[in-house]
C-alpha cells in the first residue's frame, strides 16, 4: 500500500488563491511526453453518455419521481424590503390535497421575519402534486410592512453604508506611473445583471431511511452540498447522501446546496415522506444567483510608443443581498499586463434583489470586458493596431508572483487568431457592408484565467474478471463532457477500448472529488484517474508476468495485450481476467500538489468580426474566431464545444443579455427567457476554434489544464472592440443594445 | 393555474351558446390564453374549445378573393401557394416554428398585449384597473412612441400590420349575427371605460380574414426589428403596400407596429408617397413624416430612429 501523506498545495479557483492542506498517497508520475502514441486521450471521442442525454433515458433530479413523494413550493416576497407581519395558511390548507404550510413560526430555522428581495422566501406549501402546491401557494395570505429599499446599482453606490472594500492589490506607485505617462485613458465602464438560466432548474429531492437523508440535487458539488446540508440539520456526514447523476447546466450557480435543499430535507423528515421542491423558471431568474453588475473605472497610462506605464481599475459589483463575497473584477488588470505600477480595488455593493453567486469566470468576465475595452481606447488614441499594444506589453513572467509561468503561448493564440480571423483586412475606421448603412469591424481581446485544478481528489478503478472497469470517483459531470474525458484517461492508461470503461459516479459515498467549477474538474481528478488506472496496470502486469514466466519489469502493456520486451512473447489480457476468475484488481490514485515555482494559467484570444446598421443601431456579430492555450486537450471534439458553449453565452452577455430591475417595484421584469433574451440558434455566428498544441507538462500528469471558463472571459470586449472599430461608437455598457449603439454614435 | 371546466365544440352556433356564460374563455391555440392564465392574469371558469369547427379551418384564394379562417394555424398559412408575400414575410420572423404550428391567425388578432407591467401578475397596471400606468415612470424601453392614452402598452402581432396594410376585412359572428368589417377597426386604443386593446368581446367569434382583389396586386413588403435573430415580438414593425402606376404610388398604406396602441398610420406621410415616383430622398421625406409626431418616453427614443429607418427601407423596397 503507497503511504499516505498531508501536503501544502495552492490552487487557483475561481479568480483568487486558496492555500489548503491536502492528503496524498504513493508519488507522481510525469506527464505523457509529446510524442508517446496515446489511443484515447487526445483524440475526439463522443459523449460516453450522449445516447442517454438525448434520448431522455439520462434521468435528471427534476425527473426524479419516488413513491409517495410530495411537492413543496415557495412562497415568495413580492416586497423587496419588508417585514413578515403575519401568514395566514387556512386558505391554503382548506385545499384538497394539501399536506402543510409552513413558515417562520412554525420553521425558524428556514425563514427570517425579514425579507430583502422579491422573491425571497417567506413560507412553504407541500402538496400531493405540482399544481397542488402551487395553486395552495397562492392562497396563502401573508402581511407584510413595507421597508426602505434600493435595487439600482447606481443609487446604491452613492449610499456608503451599501459599500464594502473587498479586495485591494497594488503594485510599484500608480500615480508616479500616471505622471510618466504620455497618454491617459480614463473611462467608465458598466455591465448589466447576467442571469444563469440553466436548463435545468436549480432544485433538490429529499427522502430519509431512519437517520440517513439521501438528497438528490441538480449541483456543481455534491461534497459541499453534504457538508452545507449536513451542517444545517445537525447530521452527520455519512448520515446524508447527495446524488447527482445527470445534470442540465450550473455555470457556477449551483456551487452549494440551495435553500430548495433545507427545505426538502426539514420537511421530508417531518412530513416522514420524500419532498420535491425544484424552481421554476421565474425562480431561476429571481432567486438562484446571477453575474454581479458592474461600474467599472479603468485608467491606463502609456508612453507615446504603447508602453504601459500606469494601470488603475476600480470596481463596484452590485452582490444583491449577497454581503459575504464579491468576484474578481479587477482580476485581469492585477495579472494581465506587464505594467510597473498597478492599483486596483474591488467594492462590494448591496441591494436589495437576488443573491449574486459565481458565474462561469466570475468577476474575469466583468473586468477583462472594462480592461480590453480600454486597451483598445488607448490604441485608438495612440494610433497603434491594437494587437501591436497587446505584444508591447505581454508579461513573460507572471506580473504578481514573478514567477513563471508552466506555460504560456498568448503570443501563439495572438498570431494564430489572426491569421484565422484575417485581422490583416482590419482597417483603422472599420469598412464597408453591402449598404451604405452597414458598417464592418474586427476586435481583438485577451483571456487569462486560472483552471489548473488541484488535490484534493481521489478514484478508485475497479478491474472486473471480465476486463471491464469501474472508475469510481465523486464527480458530477454538469454537461461539460467530463466523464468522457475520465474515462478516455482510465481506457489509456489500462489499454481497454472506452466503452469497456464503466464510470461509477454521480454521489458522495465515492472517493472525494472536487466541485465541477474553477474550470478545475479534469485537471484535478483526471490526475488521480490516472494513477489509479496505473495502480490497476501494475497489478495486472505482475499477474500476467506470472503467467507468462517473465519479469514484471520486462512486460508492458499495448492494444489488449501485455507484451514482453524481449523475445516477443504476447498474452492477451482476456487470457489474464480469464484466469482470474472472481478477483477484483483494485487501484487508487490521488491528485498530488501543483508545482510551487511556477503559476499555473490559461490564455486566449478571441478575435471578433461585426457589422453595425449605423441607421438602426443593430449589431451583427459575424464570426469569432477563438484560439486558446490550455496545454493537453483531453477530447478535442469537446473542448471546441466547450468553446462553442462559453462564446455563445458571451456573445449573449455581450448583446442581447441582461438583468431589468423595475426601479420603483424593486420586481425583475424580465424573469422569463421570453424577455431575458438569451441567443438563439440563428444569433450564434461563425465560430472558429483552435488551440495551441503545446503541452503543459508542469501542471500535473496529464500535461493539461482546465478549459470551462476560459471561453466565456474576452469575447464582450472583442466585439465591442470591433463595434468601435466598424462605426466609431466605443458603447461602455453591456449589453449593446441597439439603443445604446445610437446613442455612441450621437457622441 | 386555476381549475377550469373545458368543453369542445363542433359549431360555431354551439360555440357562441357557451360563451354567452359568465367568465368563459375561447381557446384555439392557446399560445397567449395558456400563458395569461398560468400568470393568473385571467382565471376562467370554463373554456370551449373551438378546434373542431372544420369551416373555421383553412384558404379559399381566388383572383380578387384571399380568404383564410380563424383557426387556420400561422404555419398554414405561411405555408400555403396563394398566401400574399408581405404576410409571408410578417410570419417568417413571428414568434417561434412551434408556436407557428399551434397559434391562429384569430388568435393572434387579439392577442394581449406585451408589456410587462400588464404581464406581471403583482403589478396593478392601468389596463388592469390600475391607477395609472407603471411604464410612464418605470422602464419603458419598449413601449408606445405615439398616442395620447394613460395605457403605453404596444401592439404585438406581426400579421396585423401586414393585414391592414392589404386593406383586409374580418368576419366576425357576434349577437348581432355575421358581421364584416375593416381588421383595422378592430384595433381601439384602451379607454378608462374599456380597458382592452381591441373591440372583440370575449364572446363574439372570429370567423375569417379576407383580402379584396385589389389589395392584393399591390406592392407590399413587412420588415420586423429585433434585438435578438429570432424569438421577439417586434420592437418596431413596419408593413407598407401600394400599387404603382407608371411608376408612380397610389393607395398607400404604411403601418407601423409595436410603436403604439394600436397598428399606426400616418395619413401625411401616406399622402406625401401618393401619386409619387419612389426614390431615396422621397422615402426619407416618408419617413421623416411618420416619425414626426413621435413622442418617446425616457427610455425609447431608439426606437423613433429604427421606425424612420424601417418606413424608409419599407418605402423603397415598394420599387421592386
Amino acid at each position: 500500500m503507497p503511504s499516505a501523506r498531508v501536503v501544502k498545495n495552492r490552487t487557483e479557483f475561481e479568480g483568487k488563491i486558496y492555500e489548503e492542506l491536502a492528503l496524498v498517497q504513493g508519488a507522481d508520475i510525469p506527464a505523457w511526453s509529446a510524442d508517446a502514441e496515446l489511443r484515447h486521450v487526445g483524440r475526439s471521442r463522443l459523449r460516453v453518455d450522449g445516447p442517454q442525454r438525448v434520448s431522455g433515458r439520462a434521468r435528471y433530479t427534476t425527473d426524479l419521481m419516488l413513491p409517495g413523494m410530495l411537492h413543496a413550493r415557495v412562497v415568495r416576497s413580492p416586497h423587496p424590503h419588508a417585514r413578515v407581519i403575519r401568514v395566514d395558511a387556512k386558505r391554503a390548507l382548506a385545499l384538497a390535497g394539501v399536506r402543510s404550510v409552513v413558515d417562520r413560526t412554525s420553521a425558524p430555522e428556514l425563514f427570517d421575519e425579514e425579507v430583502h428581495y422579491v422573491g425571497a422566501p417567506v413560507a412553504v406549501v407541500v402538496g400531493e402534486t405540482e399544481e397542488i402546491a402551487a395553486d395552495a401557494a397562492h392562497l396563502v395570505e401573508i402581511e407584510y410592512e413595507s421597508l426602505p429599499f434600493v435595487v439600482d446599482l447606481e443609487e446604491a453606490i452613492a449610499d456608503r453604508t451599501r459599500v464594502q472594500r473587498k479586495e485591494s492589490y497594488s503594485r510599484g506607485d500608480a500615480r508616479r506611473g500616471f505622471r510618466e505617462a504620455d497618454i491617459v485613458v480614463d473611462a467608465r465602464y458598466t455591465t448589466s445583471t447576467q442571469l444563469h438560466n440553466c436548463l435545468e432548474p436549480h432544485g433538490a429531492v429529499a427522502q430519509w431511511d431512519g437517520e440517513r437523508l439521501t438528497l438528490w440535487e441538480s449541483t456543481q458539488a455534491m461534497f459541499d452540498v453534504r457538508k452545507g446540508v449536513a451542517k444545517a440539520i445537525r447530521a452527520r456526514l455519512d448520515d446524508v447522501r447527495v446524488i447527482c447523476d445527470y445534470m442540465g447546466g450550473g455555470f457556477g450557480s449551483k456551487l452549494g446546496h440551495g435553500h430548495y435543499s433545507e427545505i426538502a430535507a426539514v420537511l421530508a423528515k417531518r412530513l416522514g415522506r420524500p419532498i420535491r421542491c425544484v424552481m421554476d423558471r421565474r425562480e431561476e431568474n429571481l432567486v438562484t444567483g446571477n453575474r454581479s453588475a458592474t461600474v467599472q473605472r479603468v485608467r491606463v497610462g502609456a508612453t507615446k510608443d504603447g508602453k504601459l506605464t500606469a494601470l488603475e481599475h476600480v470596481a463596484w459589483s452590485g452582490t444583491g443581498t449577497e454581503d459575504g463575497w464579491v468576484a474578481s473584477t479587477t482580476g485581469p488588470s492585477n495579472g494581465l499586463y506587464e505594467v510597473a505600477n498597478v492599483r486596483s480595488e474591488q467594492f462590494l455593493v448591496l441591494t436589495n434583489t437576488g443573491p449574486f453567486s459565481a458565474f462561469r469566470a466570475p468577476g474575469y468576465v466583468e473586468g477583462t470586458f472594462a480592461l480590453e475595452s480600454a486597451m483598445d481606447e488607448l490604441a485608438d488614441k495612440l494610433a497603434l493596431d491594437p494587437l501591436a499594444l497587446r505584444r508591447k506589453n505581454y508579461a513573460k513572467l507572471d506580473p504578481q508572483s514573478g514567477k513563471h509561468y508552466s506555460l504560456k503561448r498568448l503570443d501563439q493564440c495572438y498570431s494564430r487568431g489572426a491569421e484565422l480571423a484575417g485581422w490583416s483586412r482590419r482597417k483603422a475606421g472599420g469598412t464597408a457592408g453591402r449598404h451604405a448603412y452597414l458598417r464592418r469591424g474586427m476586435g481583438v481581446s485577451t483571456q487569462v484565467w486560472g483552471g489548473g485544478g488541484g488535490p484534493p481528489a481521489y478514484a478508485t478503478i475497479h478491474l472486473n474478471a471480465d476486463g471491464t472497469a469501474i472508475v469510481r470517483a465523486g464527480l458530477q459531470d454538469i454537461g461539460s463532457g467530463t466523464k468522457t474525458a475520465i474515462a478516455q484517461i482510465a481506457a489509456e492508461e489500462l489499454s481497454l477500448p472506452l466503452e469497456r470503461v464503466r464510470l461509477s459516479i454521480g454521489e458522495t459515498d465515492a472517493p472525494y472529488g472536487p466541485a465541477s467549477g474553477g474550470s478545475m474538474t479534469t485537471a484535478s481528478l483526471g490526475p488521480a484517474v490516472r494513477l489509479a488506472a496505473v495502480d490497476v496496470r501494475r497489478q495486472l502486469l505482475e499477474v500476467a508476468a506470472g503467467l507468462m514466466e517473465v519479469r514484471a519489469s520486462e512486460i508492458h502493456l499495448t492494444d489488449g495485450h501485455a507484451v514482453a520486451g524481449r523475445g516477443g512473447k504476447k498474452l492477451a489480457l482476456d487470457e489474464v481476467f480469464s484466469k482470474l476468475q472472481n478477483y477484483t484488481v483494485i487501484g487508487r490514485g490521488s491528485r498530488h500538489p501543483n508545482p510551487e515555482d511556477v503559476r499555473l494559467r490559461s490564455f486566449g484570444a478571441h478575435f471578433a468580426e461585426v457589422e453595425v446598421d449605423i441607421r438602426t443601431g443593430a449589431v451583427r456579430v459575424l464570426k469569432i474566431v477563438a484560439v486558446h492555450q490550455i496545454g493537453r486537450i483531453v477530447n478535442p471534439l469537446n473542448a471546441k464545444s466547450q468553446v462553442e458553449g462559453g462564446v455563445t453565452q458571451a456573445l449573449g452577455y455581450a448583446v442581447s443579455e441582461g438583468r431589468v430591475l423595475d426601479r420603483l417595484s424593486g420586481h425583475v421584469m424580465n424573469a422569463n427567457l421570453e424577455d431575458y433574451k438569451i441567443p438563439t440558434v440563428k444569433d450564434v455566428p461563425d465560430i472558429v476554434v483552435e488551440f495551441v498544441p503545446d503541452l503543459d507538462r508542469r501542471a500535473n500528469n496529464l500535461g493539461g489544464i482546465g478549459l470551462g471558463e476560459p471561453p466565456i472571459i474576452p469575447t464582450a470586449a472583442a466585439i465591442a472592440n470591433a463595434v468601435a472599430n466598424a462605426c466609431g461608437a466605443r458603447v461602455r455598457t453591456l449589453p449593446i443594445t441597439p439603443a445604446r449603439v445610437l446613442e455612441a454614435l450621437r457622441r | 393555474m386555476k381549475s377550469f371546466s373545458y368543453a369542445k365544440v363542433a359549431t360555431a352556433e354551439e360555440a357562441a351558446g357557451l360563451l354567452k356564460q359568465r367568465n368563459t374563455r375561447l381557446i384555439a391555440g392557446g399560445t397567449d390564453l395558456l400563458g395569461l392564465m398560468k400568470e393568473r392574469l385571467i382565471e376562467p371558469d370554463r373554456l370551449v374549445d373551438v378546434n373542431g369547427i372544420a369551416q373555421l379551418r383553412g384558404i379559399t384564394a381566388t383572383k380578387e378573393n384571399f380568404r383564410v379562417g380563424a383557426l387556420t394555424t400561422l404555419a398554414e398559412l405561411a405555408a400555403h401557394q396563394a398566401t400574399p408575400l408581405i404576410i409571408k414575410e410578417a410570419l417568417a420572423d413571428a414568434a417561434t416554428p412551434q408556436l407557428r404550428n399551434m397559434a391562429t391567425v384569430g388568435g393572434n388578432l387579439v392577442q394581449r398585449n406585451r408589456c410587462w407591467y400588464f404581464r406581471s401578475a403583482e403589478h396593478r397596471c392601468w389596463l388592469k384597473g390600475g391607477p395609472r400606468c407603471l411604464a410612464v415612470d418605470g422602464d419603458n424601453r419598449y413601449h408606445a412612441i405615439y398616442g395620447e392614452g394613460e395605457c403605453r402598452q404596444v401592439t404585438p402581432s406581426d400579421l396585423a400590420p401586414a393585414l391592414i396594410a392589404l386593406d383586409a376585412t374580418v368576419v366576425m359572428r357576434t349577437d348581432e349575427g355575421e358581421d364584416s368589417l375593416p381588421l383595422a377597426q378592430l384595433y381601439v386604443a384602451p379607454t378608462a371605460r374599456h380597458r382592452r386593446e381591441h373591440a372583440v368581446g370575449d364572446d363574439d367569434l372570429i370567423l375569417a380574414v379576407r383580402i379584396g382583389g385589389d389589395a392584393l396586386r399591390r406592392h407590399a413588403t413587412y420588415l420586423k426589428f429585433m434585438e435578438r435573430a429570432t424569438w421577439q415580438f417586434a420592437v418596431v414593425s413596419v408593413a407598407a403596400s401600394a400599387r404603382l402606376v407608371e411608376g408612380r404610388a397610389q393607395d398607400v398604406r404604411i403601418v407601423a407596429g409595436a410603436v403604439a396602441n394600436i397598428p399606426w398610420r400616418v395619413k401625411a406621410a401616406e399622402d406625401l408617397l401618393a401619386g409619387e415616383k419612389i426614390d431615396d430622398a422621397r422615402a426619407l421625406a416618408v419617413a421623416e413624416r411618420f416619425v414626426r409626431d413621435a413622442r418617446p418616453l425616457r427610455d425609447n427614443a431608439y426606437k423613433v430612429a429604427v421606425l424612420r429607418e424601417l418606413v424608409r427601407r419599407a418605402v423603397l423596397r415598394l420599387k421592386d
